[in-house]
């Protein structure tokens, strides 16, 4: 599955040396674990191998959206002073969405300016499938795309079902 | 004749009390009730070990209380005389009686796996006993055999009344005669000296594994009918027993403090959370009794250092944190009161 994606993130190499838990780590397993347990609608997260500082993600596109059935694989990246740094989300499926640029970066502001060390991958989870119903035109990185929603709503939705039957399912 | 059936009773007794608690055990339904006994039996056989150290034959330990029992044979006689007053009155006043049986009864109980259990309900079931024995129909003339199937029956026909088996078999005066005869009568000679040996044993059990609960339990038992709990200036009060006042204050604290947090975390999700939402360690007491923001949301000092070191912001609301939190958030409290309280609180768990 991993090796489908593609693009790697991050060597998994560099963060092995992390031997004893630290407090990141103490912080990211937790959040795995309450994640696991109490897992978001449609979505699911967790390491892709030994490495707790990177994970893939899925979240299947919410019903009444163009994204509708699709299936969306996320990289996310902590940072070593999570969660006092925002981790990094990464799209690696392609998305005709207007907060994520080309390479995939999710433009969320709360994984930017409004981080807090109090919010979860969870609650991120569910920033960014609420982000599929309702895109965050009034900060969009991709301003064609924003343009579009506004002008042409019903020609946006329809280029963005035609990608998320291309690459999402 | 009655000291004769005393002292050969031990003996036979044994094998056939054994016997009969099988029987008896086989047709009783509380079997959870057993569960129960056998812990209580084991935790007395304990004491009884301190107790009679060196007499592990139980006919040894037995026959040495009624030695001491027979060392005054005409006040026996007497006692024979008027025997359901003088029981009766030792039942209600002496604080050694139920002692006194349980110690027989666990020096029986060292060698048979059942008589202890029945012992143990025949020291907290005084009282039914007694009222038996007021009601007057008990009296000194008994045969020999009758007797000593009153000793064997004691147990077990205790056990039933702790059972509350009010169908049963054996008689309930002729168990009252076994008692009158020989443990009551040890006991008045033995008075002066059991309840010391026995708060003796008390202090070593409480050393390890006594509970404020636990004593309270076993209290009663000890003074018979009496079911009041030590007081602390009892003079009996095993020494070595728990100061009631400092465990009491314990959760009283507790109380407090949970209290003195509950205006405070109005405010944050999940009330006084014990972990800090950041890094998840447990909050210790500084930690919980800091509140670095106005909207209530708590976290451990090292992250808020480490934040205000970067971003200074709140987790919670986003806002930058202030310096003089603690002021203005006891007044927008509206109580430095309650942060008086909390703080006094913590400082009393502390000590």
């Amino acid at each position: 599955m991993n090796s489908s994606i593609g693009v790697g993130g991050m060597p998994a190499a560099s963060w092995v040396s992390t031997t004893s838990l630290s407090a990141s780590g103490k912080r990211i397993q937790r959040e795995m674990v309450e994640l696991n347990s109490d897992p978001p609608p449609d979505c699911s997260a967790g390491p892709k191998g030994d490495n707790l500082y990177s994970w893939v993600s899925t979240i299947i596109g919410p019903s009444g959206t163009p994204y509708e059935g699709g299936i969306f694989f996320l990289d996310i990246i902590f940072p070593s002073d999570y969660p006092f740094k925002p981790p990094k989300v990464i799209f690696k499926t392609r998305i005709y969405h207007c907060n994520v640029d080309s390479a995939g970066n999710v433009w969320l502001d709360i994984l930017k300016d409004s981080w807090s060390p109090a919010l979860t991958i969870t609650k991120v989870l569910l920033a960014i499938r609420s982000m599929f119903t309702n895109p965050h035109t009034y900060s969009p990185i991709a301003l064609d795309i924003a343009h579009m929603y506004l002008a042409d709503r019903a020609k946006h939705d329809e280029l963005a079902a035609e990608w998320t039957l291309r690459f999402a399912k | 004749m009655v000291s004769d059936s005393i002292t050969n009773a031990p003996i036979p007794s044994a094998p056939n009390s054994r016997d009969f608690s099988k029987k008896k055990r086989a047709n009783r339904s509380a079997k959870l009730k057993q569960c129960k006994l056998d812990a209580r039996r084991e935790q007395w056989l304990s004491q009884v070990a301190v107790k009679s150290k060196g007499c592990k034959e139980e006919g040894n330990c037995a026959k040495k209380e009624r030695d001491r029992s027979l060392e005054n044979p005409r006040r026996r006689d007497q006692d024979n005389n008027d025997d359901g007053s003088i029981h009766h009155e030792s039942d209600s006043e002496s604080p050694s009686n139920s002692p006194t049986n349980s110690l027989l009864g666990g020096g029986g109980g060292s060698g048979g796996s059942d008589s202890g259990t029945n012992f143990v309900g025949s020291s907290s079931s005084r009282s039914s006993i007694s009222g038996s024995s007021s009601g007057g129909c008990c009296s000194g003339s008994i045969t020999e055999e009758e007797e000593e199937d009153g000793c064997l029956d004691d147990w077990e026909a205790v056990a039933d009344a702790l059972a509350a088996d009010d169908d049963n078999n054996k008689p309930e005066p002729e168990p009252e005669n076994s008692y009158s005869q020989s443990p009551s009568e040890s006991q008045l000679s033995m008075q002066s000296d059991s309840t010391p040996e026995l708060t003796n044993g008390l202090g070593l059990d409480s050393a390890n594994s006594m509970t404020e609960t636990e004593s309270a339990r076993m209290v009663p038992r000890i003074s018979g009918n009496n079911t009041q709990a030590w007081r602390p200036d009892d003079a009996y009060r095993p020494q070595s027993l728990p100061n009631l006042a400092k465990q009491r204050s314990f959760p009283a604290t507790n109380r407090h403090f949970g209290h003195g947090g509950v205006p405070w975390s109005r405010n944050s999700v999940l009330g006084a959370p014990s972990s800090c939402p950041i890094c998840y360690e447990d909050l210790d007491l500084t930690d919980s009794s800091f509140l670095p923001c106005l909207c209530g949301f708590r976290l451990c000092l090292f992250c808020h250092k480490r934040i205000l070191e970067e971003d200074g912001r709140c987790p919670g609301c986003r806002k930058p944190y202030e310096h003089d939190q603690v002021e203005s958030e006891a007044s927008v409290q509206g109580g430095s009161l309650t942060f008086r309280l909390a703080r006094s609180c913590s400082m009393i768990a502390r000590s």
